[in-house]
């Protein structure tokens, strides 16, 4: 069942361990995501599995074969580099028939081939032009259906979106997962942007120095973080001490656990609600706000904690400054988690 | 404020270029010229070029040079791009090591350079006592820097390792990456260093003087022989030497702004 | 097994590592070698490195050397930093036009460079009978095969260099400095003391040292010009291996030594300055 499986994998670089033994299954046809901070391995494990970096330890299996120590031209694997990466000396169509010339297909088909490749990415008509003369984004369009041409078993994409600016990237974004529905492709996907990761994944692999911290699916990770780490990379999560808390609510938490809970799942009043049974009932006030687009975040402050409460924006319904307002904190929406 | 800046810019760059285009003016017109002696030249005539064009050893010393700078430059080129090799794709670490082993020349110049190599192999009973021979070596020594920085510069900016990596993720093995991606993206820039390098072997004294002296006259050994005997002649060669020395750093010019252009 | 065709690749270095064994590596062992090797007494030791300290002739090429490089270097600064400073100002078109004019002019050096300025200013030269006839007293009875004329000559070839290597450093100016430092009450003033003469100082202490170094080494201009009847540390090393006396490696490895350190010197602190003024992505 599961196509690409990493098997105790480990990388140092000198004394500092990068990878500490990784074990990850990937199942065929997912997209995956590895998401972490910079520096947490995310890249090296995707290195590890194109075959740019040596691991030190452990066995790396596509397809039920072992690939570890294969050379990276032969894994059949397509990737995509945050740079763009393509060859300054060839024309885009040249770029993309690289790789169908290694692998010596004719002339006709590698025409073919390219042609359908530049209509996936939207760049049809744009065969004959040189990388440099391309935006940013276009080249990372042509970067993609170079490394999807060849029908490579694993698609990897190395922070491919950070070097584009926002607007592209939600076009991108979306290119990359349509190309990986059309064409079924196994497609790992390395980002360190949280948005970018809930949007575009099957699972998302939440890393942390050397390590896989959490995964699951993205409401699965979004909504139960395991432990500090995952939820103050993820979803903006308040973080409040537990006897802060237990003495605020009443609620019994054990020694060394700290409460999180997500901005959006707080209610604020003016009155006190009378629906109290499933809430934790807190007055406090509101100290400022930030508008968010859509949502307006709060800071509210409760005896000497703070909050931050996220509300959909309507103008009139905001809560001035300094004034005395409720808040209402479902029960099951708090988490405890224990501390490192 | 700008007008008086830019009419004394104007005058100061004025004045500038005609001093540093002097000697060579001066050069130019004594060499056409019979006689120059109280201020005015005069008695118009080509005999000095007359002279140097019908003579053997002139023609013999310009194929020298040629030879001198081709072979070396291209000798030169070929054994970094080998070793370059291992560096950009085998062991970037190497590339330290490299850096420094070629900056040392920058330290030697020609002097020292050419009386080490007299000093090592003159009295050796081998082929390297070979004074030729010795002459190709320590050219391609004196070169290497310029050379290097520029096959360095070129490899950094067009990012080799990460293209080498591309390439190598499309199917390509090393070697052919490195010779069908690197190589001719890299080729303009190496073009431009080895001109420059060219100019450096065609300009050069002290090597061939030292080490080959009238064995084997290069350009500048011939003109320094001929100072001594006919002035007019002398003058011929220097303008030809800078003519030529002046087509080269114009090419070399036009290279370079049509990168920049892009 | 494995290990071993993994290390095939490095083949490619050989071809390489021969030549710079051969022709850089060697050389500067044997002189090393011969530098310590005693010209009288045949033993390992300072010998030569003191008799060349405490002869005249050896002393006076050291400190000819440095004086002419060094003088001729910071004449040919103060030059090429105005030079390079009203290129900047100019057009594109002045500017394109002064590149040619430095770069051709500074592939002028060596003998024919020699040969022109005794053309020039030589017993007989044209400036130096217009001297004469008109009695302006600097040409009048001008000695080019001396101090005084590779004084000249040195700093002629140094300009077109020194200003070749500050334009990038002008070029590196940005006007939002000048209108930050307007901005922030600075006057014509302060903005070149306070901010471009500090900004430039890596750069024309570097190019000083590259100055130097280009001087030190020079050989042919002064060969040319006085034989090797002058007392300067190019002249008197290569006059130990050539000419009709007996070659002295001793004497002559000891005297390329100083001069080795010399150039070391100079090399080592433009290395320094330039690292800190050019700061760029490189992987190799």
């Amino acid at each position: 069942m599961c196509y690409i499986s990493f098997n105790n994998v480990t990388k140092n670089f000198g004394n500092n361990t990068v990878l500490n033994s990784i074990n990850l299954e990937i199942k065929k046809g997912q997209l995956v995501t590895l998401l972490g901070p910079s520096g947490c391995g995310k890249s090296t494990l995707l290195r590890c599995l194109a075959g740019l970096e040596q691991v030190s330890d452990g066995t790396i299996f596509i397809d039920n074969k072992n690939v570890t120590n294969l050379a990276p031209n032969k894994r059949n694997i397509g990737m995509v580099f945050q740079q763009y990466s393509l060859f300054p000396n060839m024309t885009v169509a040249q770029n993309i028939a690289f790789g169908l010339k290694m692998q010596k297909k004719s002339k006709e088909e590698i025409n073919k081939q390219v042609q359908y490749a530049l209509e996936l990415v939207e760049l049809g008509g744009k065969q004959n032009y040189y990388p440099s003369s391309l935006s940013g984004g276009q080249q990372q369009r042509v970067a993609l259906a170079r490394s999807i041409v060849t029908k490579p078993k694993v698609l990897l994409l190395d922070e491919p979106l950070s070097a584009i600016d926002a607007k592209l990237r939600r076009s991108l974004q979306y290119c990359i997962r349509e190309i990986h529905e059309e064409m079924d492709l196994t497609t790992i996907f390395v980002t360190h942007d949280q948005d970018e990761a809930m949007i575009m994944s099957d699972v998302i692999q939440l890393f942390n120095a050397g390590k896989i911290e959490q995964s699951g699916s993205p409401v699965n990770v979004y909504t139960s973080p395991v432990s500090i780490f995952a939820a103050s990379f993820i979803g903006n999560y308040n973080q409040i001490n537990g006897t802060e808390f237990s003495q605020l609510t009443g609620m019994a938490v054990q020694e060394n656990y700290t409460i999180v809970i997500r901005p959006e799942t707080i209610t604020l009043t003016k009155n006190k609600p009378d629906f109290s049974d499933n809430c934790y009932i807190l007055h406090g006030t509101v100290l400022g706000n930030t508008p968010r687009g859509n949502v307006l975040r709060y800071k509210v402050q409760v005896n000497d904690t703070i909050f931050r409460v996220d509300a959909l924006f309507r103008s009139f319904h905001m809560f001035e400054n300094n004034s005395e307002i409720f808040l209402s904190i479902p029960k099951h929406d708090c988490l405890a988690i224990a501390n490192n | 404020m700008t007008r008086n800046n830019s009419l004394l810019s104007k005058i100061f760059l004025i004045i500038l270029s005609c001093y540093l285009l002097l000697p060579f003016v001066v050069t130019l017109v004594y060499s056409v010229f019979m006689e120059w002696t109280n201020g005015i030249p005069s008695g118009f005539t080509l005999r000095n070029y007359t002279l140097l064009f019908s003579d053997i050893e002139f023609w013999l010393s310009i194929g020298r040079t040629i030879l001198l700078c081709t072979v070396s430059v291209l000798f030169t080129i070929i054994i970094l791009l080998l070793a370059m090799y291992v560096v950009v794709v085998e062991n970037n670490k190497l590339g330290n090591y490299m850096q420094f082993i070629c900056m040392i020349p920058y330290a030697l110049q020609g002097v020292i350079l050419s009386i080490s190599v007299i000093s090592l192999y003159s009295t050796s009973e081998s082929i390297l006592s070979n004074r030729i021979l010795m002459l190709f070596g320590a050219y391609s020594i004196l070169v290497l820097p310029y050379i290097y920085q520029g096959i360095r510069n070129c490899m950094n900016s067009i990012d080799a390792k990460m293209l080498l990596e591309a390439a190598q993720m499309l199917g390509c093995n090393k070697f052919i990456a490195y010779i069908k991606i690197i190589l001719p993206n890299i080729i303009f820039g190496l073009l431009i260093s080895a001109l420059l390098a060219e100019s450096i072997v065609f300009g050069d004294f002290v090597l061939a003087n030292n080490i080959t002296g009238n064995n084997y006259q290069n350009v500048q050994v011939y003109l320094n022989k001929k100072m001594f005997t006919s002035s007019g002649l002398s003058s011929a060669i220097v303008v030809v030497i800078f003519f030529v020395v002046f087509a080269i750093t114009g090419f070399l010019l036009k290279l370079q702004n049509y990168r920049k252009k892009g | 097994m494995k290990y071993l065709s993994k290390k095939i690749p490095y083949i490619a270095l050989f071809p390489f590592l021969f030549v710079v064994f051969c022709y850089e590596f060697l050389p500067l062992v044997e002189l090393a070698i011969s530098s310590l090797t005693g010209k009288q007494s045949g033993s390992i030791g300072f010998e030569n490195f003191i008799r060349i300290f405490t002869t005249p002739l050896y002393q006076k090429s050291i400190i000819n050397s440095i004086y002419i490089s060094l003088f001729s270097s910071i004449i040919g600064l103060i030059i090429a930093f105005l030079a390079a400073h009203f290129c900047h100002e100019s057009s594109p078109k002045v500017q394109q036009r002064m590149a040619m004019i430095l770069n051709m002019t500074s592939n002028f050096s060596g003998i024919p460079l020699a040969f022109a300025f005794m053309i020039l200013m030589g017993n007989t030269g044209i400036l130096t009978l217009l001297g004469k006839n008109f009695s302006i007293p600097f040409l009048d009875g001008f000695n080019l095969y001396g101090t005084d004329g590779l004084m000249i000559v040195y700093i002629y070839f140094q300009i077109p260099l020194a200003t070749i290597l500050l334009i990038p450093a002008f070029n590196g100016i940005k006007p939002q400095w000048k209108e930050a430092a307007i901005i922030l009450n600075a006057n014509s003033f302060n903005y070149w003391v306070k901010i471009i003469i500090p900004y430039m100082i890596p750069s024309l202490l570097g190019t000083l040292s590259v100055l130097f170094a280009n001087a030190l080494a020079a050989y042919a201009t002064a060969y040319a010009i006085v034989m090797n009847n002058y007392a300067l540390l190019a002249l008197q090393i290569t006059s130990k291996y050539k000419g009709d006396v007996q070659i002295d490696k001793a004497t002559g490895g000891a005297l390329a030594i100083i001069l080795i350190l010399l150039m070391v010197i100079a090399t080592v602190i433009n290395n320094y300055f330039m690292k800190r003024s050019v700061k760029g992505r490189s992987i190799i």
